[in-house]
This record gives structure tokens, C-alpha cells and sequence, in this order.
């Protein structure tokens, strides 16, 4: 099921959640919405679903208006952020609970809901713990339990609000990888909501970026990551070395022209290049204009200070590279710069 | 042989006494819990026994004679019915505007949250006269109930009222910070898994709060039964009508019929007594139910 959403607007008190958000949402797709806190991702997601009501603007589910319907007309899974699973329940009535609500004439029988919730627990793989409470389960598991909740009243759409959040580093890639193959076996139209710019690249189909209630780039993990739309997207999007330059005649002037950037596009006068670590080449030059402050070994690579006129620059290689250049700390260097993006001030 | 002394002097410190940073000498231990017992004892446990004490001073027969006594007896029905009507009542308030408090935000909640406290704030012979000033003969309302022929103060509906009062605050208390600290998260997600506010509120909200919600009924009814100050200004005391239990203690306590005071008293020491034993055996069967449901 399609998603559309036009012109939304959310306000709280003086606060501007959502400023005319326009979001289509494409049939079977797993979506990211990115941004920082208050940007009016979880808002978005909340009004989809039907627990947050816009101060205007139109929400299309399937075609079919659905702004004036109930969340539970709306036939949407909802995961939540901190699973809020009904801790009174085992796992077994958590997600039994959206069968069992339905109204008499559409409610399946005691048979066919344990049958439902046999499968759905087997396709979390939490079929041993049915007879479990959600205390004694750990965080990865809780958030299955969620899924297959959500899962078992049959949504047209899946909303995941910051579903790895609350997981620690090694739990959270492992379930990404299980949600990513899970959308791939049962293909049902999914959005959640991240503030962690490599879950959304990782996961997701397209990826909106969302900045202050507005929408600053919509595209594939690729086209946001190679061709940012905007200064917000560039240093959203990873780790980022950020100047303030001049542009003059294609080149971009940094400091005391210490350091000169070839620029496409017809900015002219004050800017900010942006230069992602891994584009900033270093060689050692005993009397290069840089200087290298300090380098730190991260697992298979190495991230390298270096000191220019006064500002403080990142680079970023393998650690064999480092090992060919045979720099070290305090080292004086050149660096040239291969890829830049130059937005005006 | 100083090289001796200087080679054991270091051992014998090497080899501290077991003990955590957190244990305290025995001498402290044996003094601080030992001075709690006694504390206990002195002024819980004691003042208990002798109520039982001085009821069975006579024997069982002068005992169960106070206690069967008419007077007695409409005292006792008497605070069972006040009771019966406020702890329910109290009940549906309690829960309606805790759940107000915790999952709604409002202009004027924090003086509701103040207003909700103050019955424990006001002296209950306050809370007595209020109603004495609102429905007396005299009063607010005074000249218009008595044409409708509804007498309130002096009176059952006076009594229920008066202890509604008091005991207003113990259900509301104890779940305000229970559903505050649950928030609404579970609800919401029973309203996008298709359940009506009718389901769930009994399927989800009621039973995240029931050991809360008992816990506070509970002592909601101790005080109901319990009661003193706010029913004697409103009661008028007269025996065998409007009489609670502790009115009929003070009166009997007043004609220095000691047995039949504490006999009667000792029913309501029995009262604290099973309340007590009730909330220590639902803590101790569903302990793990209420770690679940504050978790």
C-alpha cells in the first residue's frame, strides 16, 4: 500500500514539528526517515499512524483519505521506540492481543489465533519464549516480540519508530540484517524512523532527510550520500571537514589561501566546501603547510588529525596505507583534496 | 630481636578482617537494628497488645457480649455501609483522575494534583465542619434540604460524605505516579492493534495498575472504617444510629466501660492487622507480577 502525504503541518505550542511535509511513499518499499531530534521524523510517523492528528494538510493511505480515521481503522503495524509491550502478557497474549480485540464477527477462533501466533513466533524466532513475560527478555528479543505483534493484524503498512534505538551496538546490526531479509521475504510497505545516518543507508530502499519539520532530500542511499543536496545533508551524512572559503573563479579559497579547492557549479563569493575524510589525501612533505597532530587506529582503520594554518582537518585510510606512507605524529604533510562540495553562505 | 618484630608487624595488619565497605562494625549493627526493635515494640507493638489485653480482661464471654450488644452492633453496621459506599466511590474517582493526571496534559493539573492532596493537608475536623457549614440546619444549603425533606448532616448521607473526604486521596496517590511513570505508550499501542478506549482500558490500562489500584484500596478502606475526626462533627452521635465504630469506642471509652471500648477497638486493630496480612500475601504470591508491572 501507497503512502501519500501532502502539505502536512504539526505544530506544538510555538514549536513547528512539520512545516508542509510532501512524502510519497511507494507500494512495498522499506523507507528511512533521517534526521536529528526535532526534526519531525517520529512526529510524521506518529500522524501516519493515526496517534498524532496534523494541524493541516492530507494523508492518503492507498489512495483512500485517512486523516478522519481512527488508528485502528487505519490497518497499520506500529513498533514503538521502547517496544511498550503489554507487560502483563506473555509473549503468546502480546501477540495474540490484536486478534483477540477484533469485533465478534471478525475475530478468528481460539484455533486459528494460536495457529496465527505459532507461525508469526517462528518467523521471529521466539518460539520458545511464548509462555515468557517481556521482563525476561532481553532487549533484541522484546523488540521480535514487537514486530510480531504489529505483524499479526495483518498491517498494509509497517511504522517502526527508532526500532534499533534502545539495542546495543552488536544486537542492533544483527536484527538490521534480520529486518532487511524479513522486508524481503513478505515485501509489505515499511517506514522507520533513525537518527543513525548508517542504519538508514544500510536498510533502507530511499531515504528522506529531514531537518527542523522539512524535507531536505529525498533519494537512494547512494544519491544522498554521493550528491547531498544540501550543507544539512553533507554533515548529516557521515563524518565531514567543513570550511568556510571564498569562491573565486572556480576555486575555492580557504583561510590565507593556505589551501586552494577546485569547485564545479557556479557558486561565487562566500561559501562552505565540505570534504569527507577518505577524500582528503595526505603525503608526507618535510615542508608541507600541514602538520599531522595525531592519529588513531579504529579496528581496520585510521583516522589522522592534521593541523592547517590554525584548522583542525580529519583524514581518513586503511591502516596499510598508513603503513606505506609512514607518517606519524608530528610529521609535517601536503594534502590535496579530490572531491569537494561547495555550497554558498 | 627488632628484625623479628619489623618482619611480623606488616603481617598481622596484611590480614584484615572480612569486611565490605558497605558492613558496618557488629557493635553498630546490633545497636542500630536493636534500637529499631525496640522503638517497634514500644510503640507499635505494645500499644496492640494491650488493646487486645484489656478487651479480654473479663474473659471471652464479657468480650463477645460488647461486641453483640445493639449499640455495637449498628456501630459496626454502620461503618461497613459508610465504607461500602465510599471505598467504591473513592475507587472511580480515584482511578478517573489519576488517569487524567497521567495521560492527559491540561491547563490548571497541577492544582488538581494539590487539590487531590488536600484532605491529608486539612484537619479532618475541618473537613467535618465544612460540611456542617454546606448542609447543617444553619448552612449553605441548610433551609432548602430541609424543605425537601433530606436531612444530610447528623445522618448517613452526612457520615459517607464526610469520610469520602478524607479518604479521597489514597487510591488517586498511589496510582498518580504508577500511570505517570507507565505513561501511554502500551495504550497507544493497543489503539493501532484495533482495540476500542472500552478494551483498551480493561484489558491494558486496569490491569497495569491493579496491585496499585488494590494496594491503595485497601488502605482507602482502613482509613474508611477507621475514620475519627471528620465523622465526629458530622455524626451528632447518637447511639445506635449514627454511630460509627471508633464514635462508639470513644463513647463507651468516655463511661469508663473499658472491656466493651476495647473490645470494640480491638475490631478495628483486627482490621489493620488483615490489611497488613493481605498486602504482605499479595506482595509475597504475585511479587514477580508486581517487579513486572513497575519494571
Amino acid at each position: 500500500m501507497a503512502i501519500q502525504v501532502s502539505g502536512i503541518t504539526k505544530r506544538f505550542n510555538d514549536f513547528t514539528a512539520l512545516d508542509s511535509v510532501e512524502l510519497e511513499v511507494k507500494s512495498g518499499e522499506l523507507l528511512a526517515l533521517l534526521g536529528p531530534s526535532g526534526s519531525g521524523k517520529t512526529t510524521l510517523l506518529r500522524i501516519m499512524a493515526g496517534l498524532e492528528s496534523p494541524d493541516g494538510g492530507g494523508l492518503l493511505l492507498n489512495g483512500e483519505e485517512a486523516l478522519g480515521l481512527k488508528p485502528r481503522d487505519r490497518q497499520v503495524g506500529f513498533v514503538f521506540q521502547h517496544y511498550a509491550l503489554f507487560r502483563h502478557m506473555t509473549v503468546f497474549e502480546n501477540v495474540a492481543f490484536g486478534l483477540k480485540v477484533r469485533p465478534r464477527g471478525q475475530r478468528p477462533g481460539a484455533s486459528e489465533i494460536k495457529r496465527r501466533v505459532t507461525e508469526l513466533l517462528e518467523l521471529v524466532q521466539l518460539s520458545p519464549f511464548a509462555g515468557r513475560y517481556p521482563v525476561q527478555l532481553s532487549g533484541g528479543q522484546r523488540q521480535r516480540v514487537a514486530l510480531a505483534r504489529a505483524l499479526a493484524i495483518e498491517p498494509k503498512v509497517l511504522l517502526l519508530d527508532e526500532p534499533f534505538g534502545a539495542l546495543d551496538a552488536k544486537v542492533r546490526k544483527e536484527l538490521r540484517r534480520w529486518l532487511r531479509k524479513l522486508h524481503d521475504d513478505i515485501h509489505i510497505t515499511s517506514v522507520f524512523v533513525t537518527h543513525d545516518q548508517e542504519e538508514a543507508l544500510e536498510l533502507a530502499d530511499r531515504v528522506v532527510v529531514m531537518n527542523q519539520g522539512r524535507i531536505e532530500q529525498i533519494g537512494t542511499p547512494a544519491e544522498v550520500y554521493d550528491h547531498p543536496a544540501s550543507a544539512f545533508v553533507y554533515e548529516f551524512l557521515g563524518q565531514v571537514n567543513r570550511f568556510d572559503c571564498t569562491v573565486e573563479g572556480g576555486i575555492a579559497r580557504v583561510g590565507d589561501g593556505a589551501l586552494a579547492i577546485p569547485t564545479q557549479g557556479g557558486v561565487q563569493g562566500p561559501a562552505v566546501a565540505y570534504v569527507r575524510p577518505h577524500d582528503l589525501g595526505v603525503t608526507p612533505a618535510s615542508a608541507g603547510p600541514a602538520r599531522i597532530s595525531g592519529i588513531h587506529v579504529v579496528g581496520p582503520d585510521a583516522r589522522i588529525d592534521i593541523d592547517l594554518a590554525g584548522l583542525t582537518l580529519e583524514a581518513e585510510m586503511d591502516r596499510e596505507r598508513l603503513a606505506t606512507l609512514g607518517i606519524a605524529a608530528g610529521d609535517r604533510c601536503a594534502i590535496h583534496i579530490d572531491r569537494a562540495r561547495v555550497f554558498a553562505r | 630481636m627488632p628484625a623479628d618484630t619489623s618482619v611480623t608487624a606488616p603481617a598481622s595488619i596484611a590480614v584484615p578482617p572480612a569486611q565490605s565497605a558497605l558492613t558496618e562494625p557488629a557493635w553498630v549493627r546490633i545497636l542500630l537494628i536493636g534500637g529499631a526493635l525496640l522503638f517497634l515494640a514500644l510503640f507499635l507493638l505494645l500499644p496492640l497488645v494491650a488493646v487486645f489485653a484489656e478487651a479480654l480482661r473479663r474473659g471471652l464471654g464479657a468480650y463477645w457480649a460488647a461486641l453483640t450488644e445493639p449499640d455495637a452492633v449498628a456501630a459496626i453496621e454502620l461503618t461497613l455501609i459508610v465504607a461500602a459506599i465510599s471505598v467504591p466511590a473513592n475507587l472511580l474517582f480515584g482511578v478517573a483522575a489519576s488517569w487524567c493526571v497521567a495521560k492527559f496534559d491540561f491547563r490548571g493539573k497541577n492544582l488538581l494534583i494539590t487539590l487531590i492532596d488536600l484532605p491529608f493537608s486539612v484537619s479532618p475536623v475541618i473537613s467535618g465542619l465544612i460540611y456542617v457549614l454546606l448542609f447543617g440546619m444553619n448552612g449553605l444549603f441548610g433551609t432548602y434540604l430541609r424543605d425537601m425533606g433530606v436531612q444530610i448532616i447528623f445522618a448517613v448521607p452526612g457520615l459517607v460524605l464526610a469520610t469520602i473526604f478524607v479518604t479521597f486521596p489514597f487510591v488517586a496517590r498511589e496510582l498518580i505516579p504508577l500511570m505517570q511513570e507507565q505513561g501511554s505508550d502500551e495504550e497507544e499501542a493497543a489503539l493501532v492493534l484495533g482495540a476500542s478506549g472500552w478494551q483498551t482500558f480493561w484489558r491494558v490500562t486496569i490491569p497495569n495498575i491493579k496491585w496499585g489500584l488494590l494496594y491503595g484500596v485497601l488502605l482507602c478502606n482502613a482509613r474508611a472504617m477507621g475514620e475519627f475526626g471528620a465523622v465526629s462533627v458530622v455524626s451528632g452521635h447518637i447511639r445506635g444510629e449514627t454511630n460509627t465504630m471508633p464514635l462508639h469506642v470513644e463513647i463507651l471509652y468516655n463511661e469508663y466501660n473499658f472491656v466493651a471500648a476495647f473490645a470494640v477497638a480491638s475490631l478495628l486493630a483486627m482490621l489493620a492487622l488483615v490489611t497488613l496480612v493481605v498486602k504482605t500475601a499479595l506482595e509475597w504470591r504475585f511479587g514477580d507480577e508486581l517487579a513486572a508491572s513497575r519494571h
